[in-house]
């Protein structure tokens, strides 16, 4: 709002609906997270580390540990995309000539394109699309349920489906999707406070030594946060080492697309996405 | 916009002030009680100085409105002296150059306050992951480090444990 970035005519405090805030376990069904419930009780949640490690893992990497007092899943789901052309002040915005995510036409990151590529930032989405989260939004006509992944577009200027009169009241995790060894990592030129430049979120189960399921997503490399396809597949029945991490990495780097969006270059970004992606897996699969 | 009266509570007092409710808590406390220790740094809650305890939880006092804080028990560094004297953590930020121009140091006091207060003998982990929080550009974080353990085993000596 200070960069003018958000002009709204009314602001809301809703940190008081208690019913929107807690972390409620359903024997059989998963477990329901309300829109406002902080990260910092996410990241402290007995019951989330037991059975979703990889979303307290990245929880626990947002901001600062102050930031995440304040700072809510619901709040992370919906973050801004974010790009070195648009998180500006009114000024400087003004004297590029603007940039087509708000009050200007034309994309500095991609010039002659007329589709925004502000990137994805949250820690906490990838995390969610490897356990098959569900959203519920709210809104005139009543309460819709859809998969998180269907929530966001990849487009950087309408990034997520949320009408302006609609508020995103809770996250659904199901039972099936619980008990995954999970790992997140996250590149930063700080280790506080700053957003992901690349992030890796994987999720593994193991059946006698052998990986039975598995899933992998990215943040802040696409408009969106993308579970990368074909990974299940790569995985499955097989038993994890150097040469089969390093295969996924390469996927994973395929599916990123970074741009000039954010500090460090979009090639490093790509190839720690590839790092991480590898490391993670070796992680994931270690005893 | 109409100013509307509310009830803070700063520092164990309880203020009754008339304020526009789009008023940030941080322009309050330093604008309307004159708690001008409070400070304004990075303007986008980033770098922590304006750091204040809310119901004992440290929050950033420029990104959130003074009049949801109604009801709410607001810590400021100048509640943090005990009886008009220091508090150890205090001392110790000066005995160990923990400050240097000093314009962090009531955020960092608050964050510092709060992990002391929920974890009395903190790993240099958990210290070093609690100072994550608020930025300092002139000392560096040793020093805090250091003053930090110091204040500890101050306390520790205070309160001989049984």
């Amino acid at each position: 709002m200070r960069q003018k970035l958000f002009e709204p005519e009314y602001v809301l405090d809703v940190r008081c609906i208690a019913g929107l805030n807690g972390i409620r376990p359903q024997t059989g069904i998963g477990v329901e997270i309300g829109a406002l419930t902080t990260l910092n009780s996410i990241e402290r949640s007995d019951f989330l580390r037991k059975h979703y490690p990889v979303l307290t893992e990245a929880a626990a990497t947002v901001a600062s540990p102050v930031l995440r007092n304040m700072g809510t899943i619901g709040g992370n789901i919906c973050l801004d995309t974010r790009c070195l052309w648009y998180n500006q002040s009114l000024t400087w915005r003004k004297a590029c000539g603007y940039c087509i995510k708000k009050d200007g036409d034309l994309c500095h990151v991609a010039p002659g394109g007329t589709k925004c590529w502000a990137a994805f930032s949250g820690d906490t989405p990838p995390a969610l699309l490897c356990l098959d989260a569900e959203v519920e939004i709210a809104g005139p006509s009543g309460t819709r349920r859809l998969p998180l992944h269907e929530f966001y577009t990849g487009i950087g200027d309408n990034y997520r489906k949320l009408e302006p009169n609609e508020l995103l009241t809770r996250v659904f995790l199901p039972a099936s999707s619980a008990d995954y060894r999970g790992i997140y990592r996250k590149l930063r030129v700080r280790g506080s406070i700053d957003y992901p430049l690349a992030g890796v979120a994987v999720v593994l189960k193991r059946f006698d030594g052998h990986v039975s399921d598995a899933r992998l997503a990215l943040t802040a490399v696409n408009p969106a946060p993308v579970l990368v396809k074909g990974v299940t597949q790569l995985l499955n029945g097989k038993i994890m080492d150097e040469v089969l991490a390093e295969a996924v990495g390469e996927l994973a780097a395929k599916t990123a697309k970074p741009l000039t969006t954010s500090a460090l270059t979009p090639e490093y970004r790509r190839e720690m996405i590839r790092v991480f992606t590898k490391r993670a897996l070796l992680a994931a699969a270690s005893n | 916009m109409k100013k509307e009266l509310i009830e803070l509570k700063v520092n164990g007092r309880s203020h009754e002030l008339a304020i526009e409710p789009s008023k940030l808590l941080l322009d309050t406390l330093r604008q309307d009680l004159q708690l001008t220790g409070s400070k304004r740094g990075c303007d986008d809650s980033s770098c922590g100085a304006c750091t204040v305890l809310v119901d004992g939880t440290p929050m950033l006092s420029c990104t959130m409105l003074a009049a949801s804080c109604e009801g709410q028990e607001i810590t400021t560094v100048e509640g943090v002296s005990e009886h008009g004297s220091l508090a150890a953590i205090q001392k110790a930020y000066g005995d160990w150059g923990g400050a240097q121009c000093g314009y962090c140091t009531p955020g960092f006091m608050m964050t510092v306050k709060h992990l002391l207060a929920v974890n009395a003998n903190p790993t240099e982990e958990e210290v070093r992951s609690a100072l994550s929080s608020n930025l300092c550009r002139c000392t560096g974080y040793s020093q805090m480090y250091q003053a930090i353990k110091a204040a500890i085993e101050a306390e520790q000596k205070a309160v001989p444990s049984t």
